[in-house]
């Protein structure tokens, strides 16, 4: 025989703690995500493992996104619709725009999936739920820190970057709880019906003529201007353009987009928490 | 008295289930001809199934316990409740310990991942440390006998060696209940024979084992008792050697049907 049989017992060494199954409307806690902690990482880390293996350019692809993204905008609203942008060069408008919305939208794209994607995970492993949206957030950081760190270096290159920069984390805070919000929702929808697969590449590109990312709003009509301060991202790029280039942020839009965000966070979290129970059923 | 605390902790089930029920509805959850029907309010109910009904049962740790019935029979859903995948309709199920399910072949194992990455991938979801991990990498690898191929993805693994990987990990890690569904099908003769032999040491070392398996000659050879569960209800719980000779006549009788 071989030598690699365990030579320690199988039982786990720590007091046998007995749990009952029982029928439950409910059983996510708060506090059990410090204890998922170690999960949402190794997910996420399996998910950027994996998404760049057998790929010619692989992690590249983060830089080229945001960038086409860029050009694609230079031409379209600076070239064409010349729009105006306070006094600050076109290109980083449109990158402080694009730190939150490469983001937004990388972790809404696979988060949509990411409970029906790992099938087997939640049909045959008691693997926390919860675990798998949130491991989004995570591997997809890069998405978030390139155009970041660009940013902040053009904006600093180019004189415009003044102590409001202080308040970045907080900003950063702020779109980690909108995006979470968003990726526990769309992903706990979808267990249930498929049809948010179909409907997210869809809503990302309407979303994104109707949020401010190429765009600034001070030079819309003001009824055009209300109507985009009900999407949530509007106030939040507004704050990350006051932040980072000190252009004047609506104050309607960042306080709807804060209340918006603080809503549905807690909301995502109770439809997650009460679809979780049966989610191996329903998947 | 020592004595007497000592014996109550042995006879104290590892595993316990009171009239356990388990409801399912039947067809698919949406569709589009069900949402027009909604909408015009002509909606059709989808049936229900019980795939368990008032199952009671007790498994001790050192037993090999072994559920037998015919496909639909709710042994796999007995296995989902008791690794916590899905709660039960009614009644409860107490569990002492962690549970160690392996319900199919590979699932949690991701194909572009290393068979050493999946084995951590494996062991963090079971809500293991990080340090007990690393510390059974090795063998597992040498367990599964893949040395060679432990940093090859798993996408160019064989059924067979994948089958091997999920076997070594389920040997290796910690727990106090395991779960085997079906797991043993597509490995080969030699390393089946070994398999048996370290499930039954697993019982052997202090664990409770279930084990579920449609090979009744595997099942009588490994389990101390058997349950037979015939559509969602527990027919017999009893020793292997009785419940399996009843069971196999049983099929034996319906095929010959």
């Amino acid at each position: 025989m071989r030598s690699a049989q365990p030579t320690s017992p199988p039982a786990a060494p720590q007091p046998v703690v007995a749990t009952v199954r029982a029928p439950a409307k409910f059983r996510l806690r708060l506090t059990q995500l410090l204890a998922d902690k170690p999960v949402i990482w190794a997910l996420a880390g399996r998910d950027l493992k994996s998404r760049y293996k057998q790929s010619a350019l692989g992690p590249a692809w983060v830089v080229f996104q945001p960038l086409a993204l860029l050009v694609a905008f230079t031409i379209g609203f600076h070239s064409v619709a010349h729009v105006r942008t306070e006094g600050v060069p076109y290109s980083l408008f449109a990158l402080t725009g694009l730190v939150v919305w490469t983001y937004f939208q990388a972790v809404t794209m696979s988060a949509v999936g990411s409970l029906v994607n790992n099938y087997p995970l939640v049909r045959w492993t008691a693997c926390p739920r919860i675990a798998m949206p949130l491991a989004t957030l995570m591997s997809n950081l890069p998405s978030f820190a390139i155009p970041a760190a660009a940013a902040l270096i053009a904006a600093g290159a180019t004189g415009y970057l003044t102590i409001q920069a202080l308040l970045l984390p907080f900003l950063f805070v702020w779109l980690v709880f909108l995006v979470a919000a968003v990726a526990i929702f769309m992903s706990a929808i979808t267990v249930r019906a498929r049809d948010v697969l179909s409907v997210t590449p869809f809503l990302l590109q309407v979303m994104l003529f109707l949020s401010p990312v190429g765009y600034g709003t001070s030079q819309l009509s003001p009824v055009l201007r209300a109507v985009i301060s009900i999407n949530p991202l509007t106030g939040l790029i507004d704050a990350w353009r006051w932040s980072l280039l000190g252009i004047k942020p609506s104050t309607t839009a960042v306080v709807i987009s804060l209340s918006l965000t603080s809503i549905g966070i807690v909301s995502a979290w109770r439809l997650f928490r009460s679809l979780e129970v049966l989610m191996a059923d329903d998947i | 008295m020592t004595s007497e605390t000592i014996d109550q902790d042995r006879i104290e089930p590892a595993v316990a289930a009171q009239r356990l029920s388990k409801t399912y509805r039947l067809g698919e959850l949406l569709r589009l001809e069900a949402t027009i029907r909604t909408v015009v309010r002509r909606g059709t109910e989808r049936p229900l199934l019980e795939a368990l009904r008032n199952v009671s049962f007790e498994a001790y740790t050192g037993e090999c316990f072994g559920i037998v019935g015919g496909n639909g029979s709710g042994k796999s859903t007995l296995l989902q409740i008791l690794a916590g995948i899905t709660p039960p309709t009614s009644g409860t199920m107490t569990v002492r310990g962690s549970v160690l399910p392996m319900l199919a072949v590979g699932a949690g194992f991701h194909n572009e991942l290393t068979g050493r990455e999946n084995s951590f991938l494996y062991g963090t979801i079971l809500g293991l440390d990080r340090q007990v991990i690393e510390s059974k990498l090795a063998d597992i690898a040498t367990f599964a006998e893949l040395e060679r191929h432990f940093d090859t993805p798993l996408k160019r693994y064989s059924v067979g060696m994948q089958s091997r990987l999920c076997f070594a990990i389920a040997m290796l890690f910690p727990a106090n209940v395991y779960c085997f569904d079906e797991v043993l099908a597509v490995v080969d003769g030699e390393f089946k024979d070994r398999c048996l032999a370290e499930v039954r040491a697993l019982a052997t070392r202090g664990a409770a084992v279930f084990f579920i398996s449609h090979d009744l000659e595997q099942v009588g050879r490994l389990c101390d008792r058997v349950m037979w569960l015939q559509n969602g209800e527990s027919r017999e719980i009893g020793d292997a050697e009785s419940v399996l000779e009843r069971y196999s006549r049983h099929v034996t009788g319906v095929a010959a049907k």
